[in-house]
């Protein structure tokens, strides 16, 4: 799962000169993931994933790194 | 004009057809066409004699800097100069106790300057000199490149290391809007073009508010600018995030702009607000593409029903902007994009642009979110840098735009707008509104 979510963000939404370096705990948010890019990142969850997120749980505390949004979307798994 | 044949030294990008048809269409309202500025407002002279190398270096490592746009053929190119053009001025304040005065004249005469497109240089660089503060103005034509692309260049001006500054624009590619195109496969493509104009379809079922004065003439861009404190930027930020989420912050500025607009005419004719806002197809942090523009378009549309219920209006316009990435119509109008850059320039805007249904412009406001300005952390060539102000060039109608940007935790609003189709006083009564819109303060 992670390295999906690794691969969508560093080819799609932020670029890091060596992504190998950025580990699953680095912020994504002080890397630049942004509105539209959350937006883009939440609607790749729903459909890779085949989940639905609610908009209520778009946060901080779920977005912030690979692990945090690793459990996130752990949690919304049947 | 289509006489100059001077060798070219590369086409035209898909998304500068979009800036280049509103180019044109600016100046068949006897405008100066797209020029744009970026301003940092300086708290002393910045250190000329790394300045003027760092800049000269600039044209070197981007000889599209002293290019000309020409029309050859039915498309249009960058082409060599046969003879280089200076493009770094100073602008001495001739009385210091005048130095607002003559900055704010001085800028708006280098924005509202009249220069046919195959001669005017694709950017200029401008120090306006005065008592206690200096300007310093990147002043550009849309085609050349987009608002990042010119916070990227201010980025390379104060870049110290030289091996640093050549790693700008690297690694080299194609314009984005190619690129993207590329992953589709050709009925992909079809289908997405299908898409967009079944999205812009959608959007015509609503006549677009306007609040430009329309019977008037357009005379000259001028502009309003006005910059948060820290602590208030902090509680707009809180308050967008309540309200549009973590993913719409710019939502909420265009949501916090239609109150206020709506609020200051409520019987302006029309159904609907529409404002389009680019988005950035590089990725965030990128440092290339540094030139040329590398966007898309979203659309948020509200009726006038939503206006006066601010959660409604929203919750309207997240729920629109979820659909809209999930449907993917925001890449659904990059073919469209690429297929009209083989249009005229006369025939651009109406296919893009206008209502289906009237004919009029789509747009009630332009809007831009540059987002975080990355360009210096401390300070600009040895002067600090105490405030920015942006400025574009705008078709009329809607003949007004607002244009956002972060610098330093700070937030920075600059309203721009043709007059006399709006004026001063009409700005600073929308901004006294959107004041208490965007702090919530409206009750």
């Amino acid at each position: 799962m992670k390295q999906k979510l690794r691969h969508f963000i560093f080819e799609e939404l932020i670029f890091v000169a060596d992504s190998t370096r950025f580990s699953d705990d680095d912020d994504l948010l002080a890397a630049g993931l942004n509105s539209i890019s959350i937006m883009r990142l939440v609607m790749f969850i729903e459909t890779e994933f085949n989940i639905t997120l609610p908009d209520a749980e778009i946060t901080v505390e779920n977005l912030q790194t690979f692990n945090k949004l690793g459990r996130w979307i752990k949690g919304h798994q049947t | 004009m289509n006489t100059p044949k001077d060798p070219i030294i590369e086409p035209l990008n898909p998304a500068d057809y979009l800036t280049l048809a509103m180019d044109e269409e600016i100046r068949q309202e006897n405008m100066p066409g797209s020029l744009c500025g970026f301003v940092l407002v300086l708290d002393s002279l910045p250190d000329i004699a790394r300045l003027t190398p760092r800049i000269t270096e600039f044209t070197g490592q981007f000889p599209l800097a002293l290019a000309s746009l020409q029309q050859q053929g039915d498309r249009f190119y960058w082409c060599k100069r046969a003879q280089t053009l200076p493009i770094f001025f100073t602008h001495d304040c001739p009385d210091p106790e005048q130095t607002e005065a003559f900055q704010q004249a001085t800028l708006l005469h280098l924005l509202n300057q009249h220069l046919p497109r195959e001669t005017i240089a694709p950017i200029e660089f401008h120090l306006i000199t005065g008592k206690d503060t200096a300007l310093f103005l990147l002043r550009w034509i849309h085609p050349f490149c987009d608002a990042k692309g010119a916070d990227l260049i201010l980025k390379y001006l104060c870049t110290e290391d030289k091996a640093q500054r050549e790693q700008f624009d690297r690694p080299k590619s194609k314009a984005l809007i190619t690129v993207q195109l590329a992953k589709y496969k050709w009925w992909e493509k079809i289908k997405l073009f299908i898409k967009a104009k079944r999205y812009i379809t959608r959007l015509d079922r609503y006549h677009s508010i306007q609040h430009a004065r329309l019977d008037l003439k357009p005379k000259q861009l001028n502009y309003v600018t006005h910059t948060f404190t820290a602590e208030q930027s902090k509680r707009i930020a809180q308050q967008a995030r309540a309200h549009t989420g973590l993913g719409g912050t710019s939502l909420y500025y265009i949501g916090c702009l239609m109150r206020a607009l709506h609020t200051l005419a409520p019987e302006q004719p029309g159904a609907a607000y529409c404002v389009p806002y680019a988005f950035n197809l590089r990725k965030q942090n990128a440092q290339a593409p540094l030139l040329g523009n590398h966007i898309g378009t979203l659309f948020a549309q509200a009726p006038k029903t939503l206006l006066t219920n601010r959660q409604a209006l929203f919750a309207h316009l997240q729920q629109q902007t979820k659909e809209t990435i999930r449907q993917q119509l925001d890449y659904a109008f990059l073919p469209v994009m690429w297929a009209a850059s083989w249009l005229s320039l006369k025939k651009y805007g109406p296919e893009l642009r206008f209502s289906h249904n009237d004919g009029s412009e789509r747009s009630s406001v332009w809007f831009s979110d540059i987002g975080l300005a990355e360009f210096a952390e401390r300070s600009f060539l040895g002067a600090d840098v105490i405030g920015l102000r942006h400025l574009c060039q705008i078709s009329s109608p809607p003949g007004i735009a607002l244009l956002v940007c972060q610098y330093r935790q700070q937030l920075t609003l600059s309203y721009n707008f043709i007059e006399p189709l709006f004026d001063e006083a009409w700005i600073k009564q929308l901004h006294l509104l959107m004041l208490q819109e965007l702090l919530n303060e409206t009750n």
